[in-house]
């Protein structure tokens, strides 16, 4: 084996780099314009108002519509995007739990199982959380519910950002 | 020429100054009698038949295209929190799968990973597991069997979420769609609705309280596409259904078709 | 008239032994529905083929209607289906058409699965075979969503979120697909762009690839 490389080779390195260069110079831009979500970071989200009264809030979960100001892409929904909480209050203060459960990413709904009383319930695979929104241990989900940040301003119910945990 | 600079070989003739050859002789198919049982041609021989297939398929497929048209539901609504979510059939095995508890929670590696991950690695893998010349099933069984096992596994799997899913449905309160209004408030059937116990968890505006809303009812379908009709709603009030009672409606059998007509009124737009 | 012509093409362009060398070729006995009913089990392959020919048109005629954007897809959709004459049939197709093919390619997988027929020297061409059966199975998934009513939407979430679990790489996987960080305004379009240029671009190299495998090895023996 001679340490000098041959014409042959030569001109097969040579063209191995091209074709590499014209790959990659064509790719990465696209590669890159693919990948740019996974690269993004997301905005901080502000509180909304729910016209909600703190009156109406009780013990009982109820399913509270709002929207927030949100821009999906190019796609910024006219009056934001509608979300729900589960919002009761526990212990005298006030809980906005979403409604995303922690397993899949399914809607879960309270008390909508005639079997399990007094507890979020979800229908895709069978996952339970407590009242308090804790899951129920040996159910599909491992996290408790997301809670919604929440304050109360001028006698109404302003939901925030989820917090973190 | 370059090509034939030899000139004791044959010559080769070009079309023009091209590089296609002068082609002076037909070409002939080659014969089959040579090859073993009744070996045909691709083209034209076997490939009428396979299109004879083709054309006896293409019948049945058109048929099932006419009979069931293809479902669309309402616009995605991602508030909707009780709708219930079901991929489409071929997903199901996964789906029903990740429900169990050795395949879930702090176990989802099992689920997400390992079980797919043998299932379509083995699959992939076949021709280096099974490396034995016996092509004939019954001659290697291990490799039969676990096929079989798989194969009954995903079966079964598919057919659980299938069951499941059918009395999820049934059974589901769900929350209304929020453009949907109650249709002739003044009409005696709301107040049959009213007087026995229906209001109680159905709501006052058939929003639905603990029992489902009954919003836009006398245009629901049940299942895929098919019209939830006036029998069936009948049946309901008459039998019950997930929570609710049989024998809910304590009228005459008169004052129960009132009722059975005005929510057949329930129709939305 | 129509021979004259094919003459005077084949005489410059020898066009001949291009369609000849796809027609030429021996089809044996033991696959032969003609020969014996039972090798109806060998049609499996080529119905598959059939229905991804009619998936690929169907889809064709449905992208000259669909719009992928979230305020008009699922108008649109419900547009060529109950507006355009004939579209309850070509979207019925289409949707249909989906399942249907992931019917027949099954019934084939098992068919070569069970004849043994993915045994050496042909080890190349099933690996090719399963990779067309992720592809079907991509297409479903991207396919789902595009008419943007709550069952694709759900479905969807439910199948990102799957996605998502995935240790390590999970929620890179998810924003990938999703476009951002909710299924919503650029999934759409992403899982439109997958379903029709992306995955039917690889289908179609691995369905060449497979029919290239197969002319070359010959059809497996009889069991």
């Amino acid at each position: 084996m001679s340490k000098k490389v041959s014409r042959r080779q030569f001109l097969t390195y040579t063209l191995g780099g091209t074709a590499g260069f014209l790959g990659m110079g064509m790719l990465f831009p696209m590669i890159r314009f693919a990948a740019d979500p996974m690269l993004k970071k997301g905005g901080k989200g502000a509180f909304v108002n729910t016209n909600l009264t703190e009156g109406q809030i009780n013990e009982t979960p109820q399913a509270v519509d709002f929207r927030v100001a949100v821009k999906d892409g190019w796609y910024v929904p006219e009056g934001g995007e509608p979300r729900t909480a589960w919002v009761m209050k526990s212990e005298g203060k006030i809980l906005a739990l979403s409604p995303v459960c922690k397993h899949l990413g399914c809607t879960v709904g309270w008390d909508s199982n005639p079997q399990f009383k007094g507890e979020f319930f979800c229908p895709c695979h069978f996952g339970r959380y407590f009242k308090n929104g804790t899951n129920v241990p040996g159910t599909p989900p491992t996290k408790p519910l997301d809670q919604y940040e929440t304050k109360i301003e001028a006698g109404h119910l302003w939901i925030g950002p989820i917090k973190k945990a | 020429m370059a090509h034939n600079q030899d000139g004791n070989q044959k010559q080769v003739h070009y079309v023009g100054d091209s590089r296609v050859r002068v082609n002076s002789k037909e070409m002939l198919p080659p014969d089959y009698s040579q090859f073993p049982g009744k070996t045909e041609q691709f083209f034209p021989d076997f490939l009428l038949k396979e299109w004879m297939v083709a054309a006896v398929f293409l019948v049945g497929f058109m048929t099932l295209v006419m009979a069931e048209s293809p479902p669309l539901g309402d616009i995605a609504d991602p508030t909707n929190t009780g709708f219930l979510p079901v991929p489409d059939w071929y997903f199901l095995f996964l789906y029903q799968l990740l429900k169990y508890k050795w395949a879930a929670g702090p176990f989802i590696s099992i689920g997400i990973i390992v079980v797919p991950g043998l299932l379509f690695g083995g699959l992939m893998l076949a021709p280096f597991l099974d490396t034995s010349k016996e092509r004939r099933p019954l001659k290697r069984p291990a490799t039969t069997w676990i096929a079989i096992l798989s194969l009954l596994g995903v079966i079964g799997l598919t057919w659980a979420a299938e069951a499941e899913h059918v009395i999820q449905v049934s059974s589901s309160s769900g929350t209304p769609a929020k453009d949907k209004k109650i249709v002739a408030e003044q009409d005696k059937g709301y107040e049959l609705y009213k007087k026995n116990a229906c209001i109680k968890c159905h709501g006052d505006k058939l929003q639905g309280v603990q029992g489902p809303p009954l919003l836009g009812v006398g245009d629901r379908t049940k299942g895929e596409d098919e019209k939830l009709t006036r029998k069936d709603i009948e049946h309901i009030i008459d039998n019950g259904r997930g929570a609710m009672p049989a024998g809910m409606f304590q009228g005459s059998e008169a004052d129960k078709q009132v009722l059975l007509n005005w929510l057949m009124q329930q129709k939305q737009k | 008239m129509l021979r004259a012509v094919y003459k005077w093409v084949d005489e410059r362009l020898d066009v001949t032994p291009i369609w000849r060398d796809v027609a030429d070729h021996e089809v044996p006995e033991h696959v032969n529905p003609a020969h014996h009913f039972s090798a109806f089990i060998y049609c499996f392959g080529g119905l598959t083929f059939f229905v991804v020919m009619i998936q690929i048109l169907s889809g064709m005629f449905l992208a000259m209607y669909y719009v992928p954007d979230i305020i008009n897809a699922h108008a649109s959709v419900k547009y060529l289906q109950t507006e355009v004459a004939m579209g309850t049939i070509v979207r019925g197709m289409h949707h249909w058409g989906a399942s249907v093919a992931i019917v027949m390619l099954f019934l084939h997988t098992l068919r070569v699965f069970f004849t043994g027929s993915y045994k050496n020297p042909r080890e190349f061409n099933w690996i090719v075979g399963v990779l067309i059966f992720f592809m079907m199975l991509g297409l479903g998934f991207t396919g789902y969503l595009l008419p943007w009513d709550n069952k694709a939407y759900f479905a969807t979430k439910v199948g990102i979120q799957i996605a998502e679990s995935v240790p390590f790489i999970g929620s890179y996987l998810a924003t990938f697909l999703q476009g951002g960080d909710m299924v919503g305004a650029t999934t759409i379009p992403r899982f439109y762009a997958l379903h029709v240029f992306f995955l039917p671009a690889g289908l179609l190299g691995l369905l060449a690839t497979h029919f290239i495998l197969i002319r070359r090895q010959g059809i497996s023996g009889p069991l």
